[in-house]
């Protein structure tokens, strides 16, 4: 058995020497970036397929450059095809040498051209589990278990892909799967809401963000707004992560786009046709229009703000109605 | 009196069939794509009191902001019950709490196991198979805890194959007596196969694809010739009855108005 992020002894160990006061987390995306995301990361990824990812961090990992990382999320589409494309692209800036994950796409939008290049080429490791076995990784690293026992999907070629062991119950004498822990050197998490000291208040489902945070060496937060402590202590049960999880805190509108985020704004899905669309002809041999969408909202542009800039107002402002609560208003914004 | 459809699609067939599987006040855990949409117009028609969970973590949502382009887009909330994340949905699954899976896949064997991981040999071809498909996402865990499974998909020879380049999402294994109980899984496994081409179930001792039902306008032979082995036939086969004009209308007029998942055809 071998650990691609921290062992549970390990994840224990740093954890012990942290400073877990409460302190004021602040800082730039560049920073948080420098500071938390190492060449040879295990980066758990937050989020579910193209909801909540955060792509904010993607886009400043990708101007710093990283070496060697290990990707591990149960469902995502955005956020690893980016940093595919990127490898595709610029293999000297960076590089992915695995994946651990269950599903990799985009949903309605179709395959991941980036994965299938990557993946079709022999160019990256990938370690196939299922959605439940990836959270439930997550959650033992999160309880500080090395494992969890679980009842799927045993007798499928997923459990030879990967590292799980079956076994005999020593209760019940049935056949029972066990999924070691999963402890990323860092989380990655986008949410709508964080005080400065961290504290994380997800809206809408929370995918595996808290598991996430929680067994993560460190755990870097984006957050649509800030909000004045005050707001987290007047209802602390809808306290999702707690401050002593997180180790930096940015405030970044927008900084799932074009991912939808819960009650804030919907898919960009003219932005994800055109992203997947230049991915898509990659693939097939064609390079410029990827390494065009590369520079012209990513490298070229000085921060998230910038690319956001660059995306037209009337896009952003789409997405931002169609993520309203009622259809009456929806098929009002969709007929305009 | 029942107003059929004159003209329709295979896939709008497909659709309405879905709906029609499925059973009012049941419990129904929905895989992407064209499961929201059997589930939303069986919520509309015969089963309002139909339950579903997505794997992202709603539970008992109405999908009345209209039709979720992902099982984790916030329209999936909407007037839920519940709402958690990946872990508890799929506890809810382990715990037996899940009637139906409902679950689509790009490849099937005449025992119900599907392939959406990859095509190519594994496991020496893994690492640069042919074609690598998405991944299991939630399926597998689906098809194991769920206490039955339906199965939604296209009719075409490539898809329904005697064996699977990986077995992602289990159903009877090689159709031996408790495959599935001596594997340590808990759900009964896949109850049926709904297709462009036919309604299929399973024989009941070895567990081996049956064709129950032709579409309109299939024919048992042309329903064989399209499937990549050969099929059981139960004697009491007989042609599944066309969609109402109102099913069709719905999906296009209250589901899937934009035609992301439900192609509009040119009617002649």
């Amino acid at each position: 058995m071998y650990w691609t992020g921290l062992s549970p002894d390990e994840a224990r160990e740093s954890l012990a020497n942290k400073d877990k006061s409460k302190k004021d987390k602040r800082m730039t995306l560049s920073k948080a970036v420098r500071s938390f995301v190492s060449d040879g990361a295990n980066i758990g990824i937050g989020g579910f397929v193209n909801s909540r990812q955060p792509l904010a961090l993607v886009h400043e990992i990708i101007r710093q450059g990283r070496k060697d990382l290990t990707l591990s999320f149960q469902s995502a589409g955005l956020a690893p095809e980016l940093l595919a494309g990127a490898m595709a692209l610029f293999p000297d800036r960076l590089h992915i040498r695995r994946l651990e994950f269950a599903y990799f796409a985009h949903e309605y939008a179709g395959i991941s051209p980036m994965f299938r290049y990557l993946a079709e080429n022999g160019m990256v490791a990938v370690e196939d589990w299922s959605n439940y076995n990836m959270s439930a990784r997550f959650k033992a690293g999160a309880m500080g278990l090395p494992f969890l026992p679980v009842r799927s999907p045993l007798g499928s070629d997923i459990m030879k892909s990967n590292r799980s062991r079956t076994m005999e119950c020593p209760f019940t004498g049935r056949t029972i799967g066990l999924i070691p822990a999963s402890h990323p050197n860092v989380a990655l998490i986008h949410v709508q809401e964080a005080d400065m000291y961290g504290n994380c208040r997800i809206k809408g489902q929370t995918f595996t963000c808290p598991e996430i945070a929680m067994a993560s060496q460190h755990t870097v937060i984006t957050c649509e707004k800030l909000v004045e402590h005050e707001v987290v202590t007047a209802a602390p049960a809808r306290t999702s992560i707690p401050f002593f999880a997180v180790d930096a805190v940015v405030e970044v509108p927008f900084g799932a786009f074009p991912a939808m985020c819960h009650d804030c704004y919907y898919f960009g899905q003219g932005h994800i046709a055109m992203l997947r669309q230049a991915a898509e002809e990659f693939r097939k041999g064609n390079k410029a229009g990827l390494e065009s969408y590369y520079d012209k909202f990513i490298l070229s542009a000085k921060d998230f703000d910038d690319y956001i800039g660059r995306i037209p107002y009337k896009e952003l402002n789409l997405a931002r109605q169609m993520e309203s609560r009622s259809l009456e208003l929806q098929k009002f914004v969709e007929s305009c | 009196m029942a107003c059929h459809a004159e003209s329709f699609t295979p896939q709008e067939m497909l659709i309405v069939a879905g709906s029609r599987q499925l059973e009012d006040e049941k419990v129904v855990f929905a895989g992407t794509g064209l499961p929201m949409v059997s589930i939303t117009l069986a919520q509309l028609t015969h089963a309002p009191g139909i339950i579903p969970v997505f794997e992202a973590g709603a539970v008992g949502s109405s999908l009345i902001r209209g039709l979720p382009l992902s099982v984790g887009d916030s329209r999936t909330t909407c007037k839920a019950d519940y709402l958690q994340g990946l872990n508890a949905a799929f506890e809810l699954t382990q715990r037996g709490f899940i009637d139906y899976g409902f679950i689509g896949g790009a490849e099937i064997d005449p025992y119900g196991n599907l392939n959406s991981t990859m095509i190519g040999d594994f496991p020496v071809g893994y690492r640069k198979p042919g074609v690598r498909l998405p991944g299991s996402g939630g399926a597998g865990d689906m098809a194991c805890s769920c206490t039955q499974t339906l199965i939604i998909m296209a009719h075409e020879p490539r898809r329904f194959r005697r064996r699977l380049s990986y077995y992602t999402s289990m159903g009877y294994f090689d159709g031996s007596p408790d495959a599935r109980k001596k594997a340590g899984l808990q759900g009964k496994g896949p109850y049926r196969v709904i297709t462009t081409k036919a309604l299929m179930g399973f024989d009941e001792e070895t567990k081996y694809m049956k064709i129950l039902a032709t579409m309109p306008g299939e024919t048992v032979e042309s329903v064989q010739e399209a499937t990549g082995f050969e099929l059981m036939v139960d004697p009491d086969a007989y042609e599944y009855e066309p969609p109402l004009k109102e099913e069709i209308r719905l999906i296009h007029e209250a589901i899937d108005t934009q035609g992301y998942f439900v192609k509009r055809e040119m009617k002649q």
